[in-house]
């Protein structure tokens, strides 16, 4: 391979392993805080990318506001995610019920999408626009043309990823979401509000999801099958170790590194080549490569 | 005890009636193509007893009866259409695919048995993708993306099912006797170790119990019953392409093993006939069916979470009680 390519590799590696991070991020923080694997999580990218592409795109907003307002509605729409698939299964006899529920979720999600944007994909302009032919800003590394998308989804993957270990490992806050996701009992015991550390996680793990849509809109088109995305993240999550967010993030750049790789030599088997790795990784070192520091609850 | 053994006589009366009724009535109502719709929900009804074997009774989340049932439906087609340079009869071909399916789960189920519980989850998902990506792709074995046509009938000691008639009363047979194979499983000496190990697999340990060959056997029985899925699919369109075996599809047999019950064997088949079947009943909803659909698996989740037949049976136990012991009505409530 010559170095043009290596550096496309590494770069379309990283960018999307970053995107799957966002992804494996939101799934984990809900595993640790409530026990639940959340099937719903790729469609509520895929509606990230299609609330950024409504306001970028169909309402036209500048830059400046449609971060904030898409931020808030990520927001929102966790809030209700929280308490129509949560809330009334928190105490379900059956706790496939509402893994069950979540599936149903993103059946859900994906027809409301269908229904206001059409099934067609749409196309959404990059961040960052050369003016002079429509397309994607190029930046020249090393004589190789790269387009900034690519870096800027790598390097917001990278802010907020590093966020929210701030959220969580040096604010009091965090700390509190931590001791609820860890022993629910006790941390009300201690007059933690769980309701509201419960809300706090579900509202960070979509909007990790929603921003990961909005990253890859320009990337791919923004469609409805975006939500499959998170099928890599959840490989990610699994080479990772499931229950550590660490290695979450670095099972997901790993997997987002093999899946561009791949592309190079076995480009229509690339998915049975990153499932395959998954699989020889659960032979192997089942635990993942950062082990598990908590009970698996999910 | 008299009156437990009553109460399994009954329910199994009412089945046998809505069973008959049902083959006797479908073939009447439904003509050719929404007759093929019966049919596949039957098969589908195949691989859902499966799922209800893994998860109701072992409690394991399992994705991979899909893929079972696609290297049942390629098998079948390899082996039947010479490709291969080799024809075998349809019915031995019938008989093969779920044996071949039974060892290859067997195989695949002791390496990822070792997994526990969500671990063992993402593996199944990871085979149905990898499983996918070759059907798909690979042209030798699976046609890729054209898939494989001229897949012969199915032909019993030189009888061919030819058009969908023959076909609803054969599957209607086949799904009589597995799914009192099925419920004799749960309750045989294995289905009862299943439970205990989905309740508590410590404790079924403690027991004597051997909790991962259970689970492989489990495992093994699932792949079995998608094989035979898959192998009868192929033999009923003439025809496999590998967009059945999409990850999309799975998660759709286990809403349905979930919709029916998740325990119960009646509940996957109606489970498995509802969700298939009503699609087609409502096409004039087409744009809004897909959304009334995930509402509805959300909703049921809500409120049922022993599916439709957990519903049944609660609505029987009230019935029971508004009938022969009106008074005791509050009382009973009460506990409930």
């Amino acid at each position: 391979m010559s170095f043009n390519v290596v550096l496309t590799v590494f770069l379309n590696g990283l960018a999307m392993g970053m995107v799957y991070a966002l992804v494996a991020m939101g799934i984990i923080l809900l595993v640790r805080a409530i026990g639940v694997l959340n099937f719903a999580q790729g469609e509520l990218l895929m509606l990230g990318a299609y609330i950024t592409f409504a306001l970028q795109v169909q309402m036209e907003l500048p830059i400046w506001v449609v971060v904030p307002v898409a931020l808030i509605s990520f927001a929102v729409i966790a809030l209700i995610f929280m308490f129509t698939i949560y809330w009334p299964l928190r105490d379900a006899s059956y706790p496939t019920a509402i893994i069950i529920a979540t599936m149903g979720a993103s059946i859900v999600i994906k027809e409301i999408a269908m229904l206001v944007w059409g099934g067609l994909p749409l196309r959404m302009p990059p961040l960052l626009e050369n003016e002079a032919t429509g397309g994607a800003l190029l930046v020249n590394i090393a004589g190789v043309n790269v387009s900034w998308q690519l870096i800027l989804t790598a390097v917001v993957g990278m802010v907020i990823i590093g966020l929210v270990f701030f959220i969580f490992e040096k604010l009091y806050a965090g700390k509190m979401i931590q001791a609820a996701s860890q022993d629910k009992f006790a941390a009300e015991l201690m007059g933690i509000p769980t309701i509201v550390t419960t809300a706090a996680t579900y509202i960070i793990s979509i909007t990790l999801a929603g921003v990961g849509g909005f990253m890859v809109g320009p990337i791919f088109t923004v469609n409805v099958t975006l939500g499959t995305l998170l099928l890599r993240a959840f490989a990610g999550v699994i080479i990772g170790g499931l229950g550590n967010i660490k290695g979450a993030i670095i099972g997901s750049v790993l997997v987002g590194l093999i899946e561009s790789t791949a592309a190079v030599r076995w480009s229509t088997y690339k998915d049975a080549v990153i499932f395959l790795v998954l699989l020889a990784f659960l032979v192997v070192r089942p635990q993942g490569l950062f082990g598990m520091k908590i009970k698996d609850k999910a | 005890m008299k009156s437990q053994k009553k109460k399994i006589k009954i329910s199994a009366l009412v089945v046998l009636a809505v069973s008959l009724m049902f083959a006797i009535f479908i073939p009447v109502m439904f003509q050719g193509y929404s007759l093929m719709v019966v049919n596949i929900s039957l098969i589908y009804a195949i691989i859902t007893l499966g799922i209800s074997i893994m998860l109701g009774m072992g409690g394991q989340l399992s994705f991979g009866g899909l893929a079972f049932m696609g290297y049942g439906a390629y098998f079948v087609a390899n082996v039947c259409t010479g490709r291969l340079g080799f024809k075998i009869p349809t019915l031995l071909a019938l008989v093969l695919a779920p044996i071949f399916c039974a060892v290859l789960a067997y195989m695949i189920g002791l390496i990822l048995l070792k997994l526990k519980d969500t671990y063992f989850t993402f593996a199944t998902i990871a085979l149905v993708q990898v499983s996918f990506s070759f059907f798909m792709n690979y042209r030798p074995l699976f046609g890729g993306p054209d898939g494989i046509s001229g897949i012969p009938n199915l032909s019993v000691g030189g009888y061919e099912l030819k058009d969908n008639n023959h076909w609803f009363y054969f599957l209607i047979g086949v799904l009589v006797v597995l799914a009192i194979i099925v419920e004799r499983i749960r309750t045989s000496a294995f289905g009862r170790a299943l439970a205990s190990v989905r309740d508590n697999d410590t404790a079924a340990l403690t027991l004597g119990v051997d909790v991962y060959k259970t689970k492989v056997k489990a495992f093994a029985i699932a792949g079995m019953l998608g094989g035979f899925a898959g192998a009868l699919y192929v033999m009923q369109g003439n025809f496999v392409a590998s967009d059945l075996f999409a990850y999309n599809n799975a998660t759709q047999f286990i809403i349905m093993a979930m919709v029916g019950g998740i325990n119960n064997t009646f509940g996957s088949i109606v489970g498995s006939v509802l969700i298939t079947i009503l699609p087609e009943a409502f096409r004039s909803l087409e744009r809004y069916l897909q959304l009334f659909y995930g509402l509805a698996v959300i909703l049921l989740m809500v409120f049922m979470p022993m599916g439709l037949s957990g519903m049944s049976q609660q609505l029987g136990k009230w019935l029971r009680r508004l009938i022969w012991n009106p008074s005791a009505k509050k009382a009973g409530g009460a506990k409930q």
